[in-house]
C-alpha cells in the first residue's frame, strides 16, 4: 500500500510538470493549428539555458525568470522566421517544419553544450527527503510540482484576466470573428509559440533537476504527445489531467511492470497507452470531435 | 508529371505504343544511357569510397521509396518506417544465422535471397499490423500510431527480446561467407553495389507497374479525398492495408540489403531519427518515384560535402570535426525547413520545370 501511495504521488508530481509542457503544446495547437513535433528540444533547450544562468552564480529563481525572457523572445523569432511562411500550407508540411526545428535545436544545443550529463550544483533542492505522514516525498519532486502549478496558475491568469490573453482565446474559439474584431492574428501565434517555450523551458529545467541535464530529457517532451491525446489536442483542462494521467501511468508502469519486461517498460509505456488509446477515443477525454465513418 | 511529352509529329497506333513506358526513341536512348552508366561505368571508375556513398544513397532510396508510397500515394502520413526496415533486417539476419537450411540451399547460395523474399513479407505483415490503427483514425493520430510503432518496435521490442536471441547481447554479426546469393559472396562495397541496385532497380520497376493498375489508383483516389473513393465503391481499410504492406514489403528489402551492407546488426541502426529522416527525404524530393530518388541523392550528397567542407574549416574551429554528428542534425533540419519554405513541391517538381523548358523552348508556355 505506501508503494502504491509512493507511485501515485510521484506519478502526481512529474505529471505535474508534463502538464505544463502539454499546455504549451496545446495553447500552439488551439491558436494556430500547427501540431509542434519539437516540443522536446524546446524542453532541452530551457533546461541548458537555465543550467547556464544557474553556473554563472545567478540563483536558481532568477535563471527561471532569465529563462522564461529568452523563451519569449526565440518564441517570437521562431514564428517569425520559419512559420508565418507556412500559413495556409498543407499540414504535413507545418510538421515536418516543426520536426526540422527539432532536429535543428538538438544538434545546435549538443554542439555547444555537448553530450556529458550536468547537474545542477551546488544542488537546489536538499536530498532529504521529507515526511507527509508516512509518505516519504522528494524535495525535487515537491518543489518542482509546486513551481509547475505555479506557473500553470499564472498562465491561466494571464488568459482570463489581461487584454492580450482574452484575444488568444477569441482566436482559439473562432480565429475569423476574432480577425474581424481587430485582434491580431501574427500576434497571437507568436504569443503562442513565446508561451509555449516558456512552459516548455521551465519544464525542461525542473524535469533537468531531478535526473540531471541532458539530451535525454527530450524524450521526456516527447511525452507530451501522449498527455495531449489523452486530453483532447484542443483542450486546457484536458492537458493537465493528460499530463498527470501519463505521469501517473508512468510511475506505476516503472514500478510494477518493470518485473515482467526485463529492460524497463518506463519509457514505451505511455506510447504504448497511446497507441491503444487511439484505438478507441482518438479525439480523447475533452477534444473537439470530428465524425467519420471509416 | 506521368505525361510524356513527344515531340511534334511523333504520335501512336495502337494502345499498347501509347501505354509504353519508353515511347519515343530519344527517352529510350536516355534511359539506356543511364543504366548503362549505372551498372558498367559506376562500378568501374568509382573508388571505394564513392561506392560505399552509392550503397548508401541505393538504401535511402529504397527506405524512402516504401515512405513515398505512404505518404505521397495513400496520404497516411508515417513517421515510423525505420520499425519496418528493421524487421526486415531482423527476419533476413536470423533466418541466415538461426535456420536450420538443408545442406543443398547453403551449399548453391539460397540462403539469402529466399531470407530477402521472407524478409520482405514479415516486415509487410508487421506494417500492416501497426497500420491496423488507420482503419479508426487519420492524420496526425495516425502520425502518432506509427510512432509508437517505431518505439514500441525497435526500442522495446528489437532491443529487449529479439536481439537478445541466441545470448549475444546487444548486435548480430553475420560471419563472412554466410551472405551468398548463388555463387557470388557479398563481401565486397562493388558487390553490395550491384545488389542494391539491382534490387532498387526491380523494386522501382514493381512499384511504377503497381502504380499504373487498378490498385495505384484507388491509392490515388484515397489520397485525395477518401470518402469520396468509399462512394465510389473502393474499400478504403482494404487498400489502406494494402498500401501498408507493399510499403513495408519494400522496406523490408531495404533492411535485407543493410544487412548485406554492413554485416553486422544493432537496433541502434534503426533509431526514430531515420524515419524522420526518410520523411525529410521524400520533402526534400518531391513527388512521385523520381522524388524518393531525387532526395535520397541530395540529402547523401550534401551530407558527404558537408563532411568534406569540414575537413579543412575544423583546422580553425576544431570543435566542428569532433561534434560533427551535431552539425549533421543541424544541417538536416535547416535543409528540410528551407526546402519547405522556398521550394514546397521540391527538387522533382524543379526537375520537371526544367526539361519542360527545354521541351518547350522557345515557347515557355
Amino acid at each position: 500500500m505506501e508503494l502504491f501511495l509512493m507511485t501515485l504521488t510521484t506519478g502526481i508530481m512529474v505529471g505535474g510538470i508534463y502538464a505544463l509542457v502539454a499546455l504549451g503544446w496545446v495553447l500552439i495547437y488551439k491558436c494556430s493549428g500547427v501540431l509542434n513535433l519539437a516540443m522536446g528540444e524546446l524542453t532541452l533547450f530551457g533546461a541548458y539555458t537555465t543550467l547556464s544562468f544557474y553556473m554563472l552564480g545567478i540563483p536558481f529563481v532568477l535563471s527561471i525568470l532569465c529563462t522564461l525572457i529568452i523563451g519569449i523572445v526565440l518564441g517570437i523569432l521562431v514564428e517569425r522566421i520559419f512559420l508565418d511562411r507556412l500559413i495556409g500550407e498543407p499540414i504535413l508540411a507545418v510538421i515536418m517544419v516543426t520536426v526540422g526545428l527539432s532536429f535543428f535545436f538538438k544538434g545546435l544545443i549538443e554542439f555547444i553544450w555537448g553530450t556529458d550529463t550536468r547537474v545542477f550544483t551546488p544542488a537546489i533542492f536538499s536530498l532529504k527527503p521529507f515526511t507527509i505522514g508516512f509518505l516519504k516525498i522528494s524535495t525535487v519532486y515537491f518543489w518542482s510540482f509546486v513551481l509547475a502549478i505555479v506557473l500553470f496558475l499564472v498562465f491561466v491568469a494571464f488568459f482570463k484576466y489581461t487584454r492580450w490573453g482574452l484575444s488568444m482565446q477569441a482566436t482559439a474559439d473562432d480565429e475569423t470573428a476574432a480577425l474581424s474584431l481587430g485582434v491580431s492574428a501574427r500576434f497571437v501565434y507568436a504569443a503562442s509559440w513565446a508561451i509555449a517555450f516558456m512552459a516548455a523551458g521551465v519544464g525542461g529545467a525542473l524535469l533537468g533537476n531531478i535526473n540531471g541535464v541532458n539530451i535525454s530529457v527530450g524524450y521526456l517532451g516527447l511525452l507530451v504527445l501522449p498527455a495531449v491525446v489523452l486530453g483532447g489536442l484542443n483542450s486546457v483542462p484536458g492537458a493537465v489531467v493528460g499530463g498527470i494521467t501519463i505521469g501517473v501511468l508512468q510511475n506505476f508502469a516503472g514500478t510494477y511492470l518493470d518485473a515482467f519486461f526485463p529492460g524497463g517498460v518506463k519509457e514505451i509505456f505511455p506510447f504504448a497507452f497511446m497507441a491503444i488509446f487511439l484505438l478507441f477515443m482518438p479525439y480523447g477525454l475533452w477534444g473537439w470531435i470530428k465524425i467519420e465513418r471509416m | 508529371m506521368t505525361k510524356v511529352w513527344l515531340p511534334c509529329g511523333h504520335y501512336h497506333e495502337n494502345y499498347a505504343k501509347d501505354q509504353g513506358w519508353w515511347q519515343t526513341p530519344v527517352i529510350k536512348g536516355k534511359m539506356i544511357f543511364l543504366l548503362f552508366i549505372v551498372f558498367v561505368v559506376f562500378p568501374l571508375t568509382l573508388s571505394g569510397y564513392w561506392l560505399s556513398v552509392a550503397n548508401m544513397i541505393a538504401y535511402t532510396a529504397l527506405g524512402a521509396l516504401g515512405v513515398q508510397l505512404l505518404i505521397g500515394y495513400a496520404g497516411l502520413i508515417t513517421l515510423g518506417h525505420a520499425a519496418f526496415i528493421a524487421v526486415g533486417a531482423y527476419t533476413s539476419t536470423l533466418l541466415i544465422l538461426k535456420f536450420p537450411w538443408p545442406e543443398f540451399i547453403v551449399t548453391w547460395g539460397l540462403a539469402y535471397p529466399i531470407s530477402i523474399i521472407v524478409a520482405a513479407i514479415v516486415a509487410g505483415l508487421w506494417s500492416v499490423l501497426f497500420g491496423l490503427p488507420c482503419v479508426r483514425v487519420k492524420g496526425f493520430y495516425l502520425i502518432l500510431t506509427t510512432m509508437a510503432a517505431q518505439f514500441i518496435t525497435v526500442d522495446f521490442i528489437l532491443t529487449q527480446y529479439v536481439s537478445k536471441i541466441g545470448g549475444r547481447g546487444q548486435a548480430f554479426s553475420l560471419p563472412p561467407g554466410t551472405i551468398k546469393i548463388g555463387p557470388w559472396v557479398i563481401d565486397t562495397d562493388l558487390r553490395v553495389y550491384f545488389l542494391m541496385i539491382t534490387l532498387l532497380v526491380l523494386t522501382v520497376m514493381l512499384m511504377s507497374n503497381l502504380l499504373r493498375t487498378r490498385v495505384g489508383r484507388a491509392w490515388v483516389a484515397i489520397r485525395d479525398n477518401d470518402i469520396a473513393a468509399e462512394t465510389l465503391g473502393i474499400s478504403i481499410v482494404r487498400y489502406k492495408l494494402l498500401n501498408f504492406f507493399v510499403a513495408g514489403f519494400i522496406g523490408g528489402i531495404a533492411g535485407a540489403c543493410w544487412v548485406a551492407n554492413l554485416a553486422a546488426l544493432s537496433p541502434e541502426h534503426f533509431p526514430w531519427f531515420w524515419s524522420l529522416w526518410l520523411v525529410g527525404v521524400i520533402l526534400i524530393g518531391g513527388a512521385g518515384i523520381d522524388g524518393a530518388i531525387f532526395g535520397s541523392i541530395f540529402m547523401v550528397m550534401v551530407m558527404e560535402l558537408l563532411q568534406m567542407a569540414a575537413i579543412p574549416l575544423s583546422e580553425y574551429w576544431p570543435r566542428i570535426l569532433i561534434f560533427f554528428a551535431f552539425i549533421k542534425d543541424m544541417a538536416f533540419g535547416l535543409a528540410i525547413c528551407a526546402f519547405l519554405i522556398y521550394e514546397p513541391r521540391g527538387i522533382s517538381y524543379r526537375w520537371w520545370q526544367i526539361k519542360n523548358y527545354f521541351n518547350l523552348w522557345p515557347f515557355s508556355y
